[in-house]
């Protein structure tokens, strides 16, 4: 059946919070929550819990250097576990925001009828797995159904997303599900394109291979014409 | 003065494990210690202190986990805690190995004259400030003194210093010093080139920026065409 972003079935034990998209039975028709309304995990936040937050997470950081064998005291490790909290608590401040707060504004009534592509869009996020880094580059296409969404709100839906503890098929599919709820095209398109340094860093320790996903919705995923136009417009470059 | 390794002299202070390098007053004087000798943190681990380490990181990251926000025992996270602490483990693997036991076997007597490239050795380390990764190419030359060292073993410094938690411009120095004084050469050069991900993923932000540091010990410092042939024959492409 053709993909329909406004029909969406609620079961009576349906909750905002789905586990950010990870569920054991993650099936399309199992699938019925918002991704636009899904309430993010800090988005209560006061300054206060935030600071509490880096408090402990630097706190555990101290631990870890002690476990690693170093000295926490010499000097270039002093204030390191402060930092790296910061740090982590910035790679995860994808928490912080609901979709619905980053693109509601900026929803435009245009009469555009060709696709729309915002290629190579720079995107660095965290492996759920292992919490090392995974970045690369992400390419978006739609076909607009009378409305169009500010280009810089897609940047920023990628933001929003990749700031997270992610997996990639799971990042590339919020991507293009938060697209297709904002704007209801007739399809969006993602491709994403990544290096995992727990790929390139240790285990398989592979440096030149690069992982790509994509998600085809709509037109997309139907028309193969469309698909193939989207992916001669968003072809990414090796980096 | 010009650089002679073979000439050290140690302080009634000095200890061999000298804080992996870092001291508050870092300069070629107060220098004393043998970096070959230099005992490594994690040197005297049994396979149990080992499991207990990654046993005590893993509970870290437990309360990492829950502190920035997200369900720990979500189906993607479950395992995480002890992956990401083997994998912390792994990635400062290198204060398990002393230079000594890296290099001992491999020095030859050879009458080679002229410089010896080992060029873009792929570098893979964590920053101590932020504990993100780092990472690029190192590029080693050096001019020997009737003694070469085994081309893999220079390779092999490289891993034993990288794997720790690192700042560039000791990592340099110390792959420079390691080599001078296996081999006692009539000069070291090391440049390496790294993206430091605590500047790209966050911080400045600044995705094209490369650090370059660089050792030049002996004639290399002396002696600028020395110094021109290793840096045109060791050039770092871009990464």
């Amino acid at each position: 059946m053709s993909y329909d972003p406004s029909r969406s079935t609620k079961s009576l034990t349906f909750s905002p919070q789905d586990n950010n998209g990870d569920t054991d039975q993650n099936t399309n028709e199992n699938r019925k929550h918002s991704v636009l309304d899904e309430k993010a995990l800090r988005v209560d936040d006061t300054l206060f819990i935030r600071d509490q937050r880096v408090l402990k997470i630097s706190q555990s950081y101290q631990s870890i250097l002690d476990s690693i064998g170093e000295d926490p005291l010499r000097q270039g490790l002093l204030k390191t576990p402060n930092r790296a909290a910061e740090a982590l608590v910035f790679f995860t401040k994808g928490y912080e925001q609901s979709i619905r707060d980053v693109v509601s504004d900026a929803i435009f009534d245009e009469d555009c009828e060709n696709m729309v592509v915002v290629k190579e869009i720079d995107m660095y996020s965290l492996c759920e797995h292992h919490m090392v880094p995974f970045f690369g580059k992400v390419s978006v296409g739609y076909l607009p159904n009378k409305r169009v969404l500010g280009l810089s709100k897609i940047a920023r839906i990628v933001e929003v997303f990749s700031r997270r503890l992610q997996v990639q098929e799971r990042l590339t599919r919020q991507i293009a599900e938060a697209i297709a709820e904002a704007i209801k095209p007739r399809g969006v398109a993602v491709i994403v394109e990544c290096l995992h340094m727990c790929m390139i860093m240790r285990g398989a320790q592979k440096v030149n291979s690069r992982t790509t996903t994509s998600s085809m919705l709509g037109v997309f995923r139907e028309d193969p014409k469309s698909r193939e136009e989207f992916l001669a417009l968003a072809r990414i470059t090796p980096f």
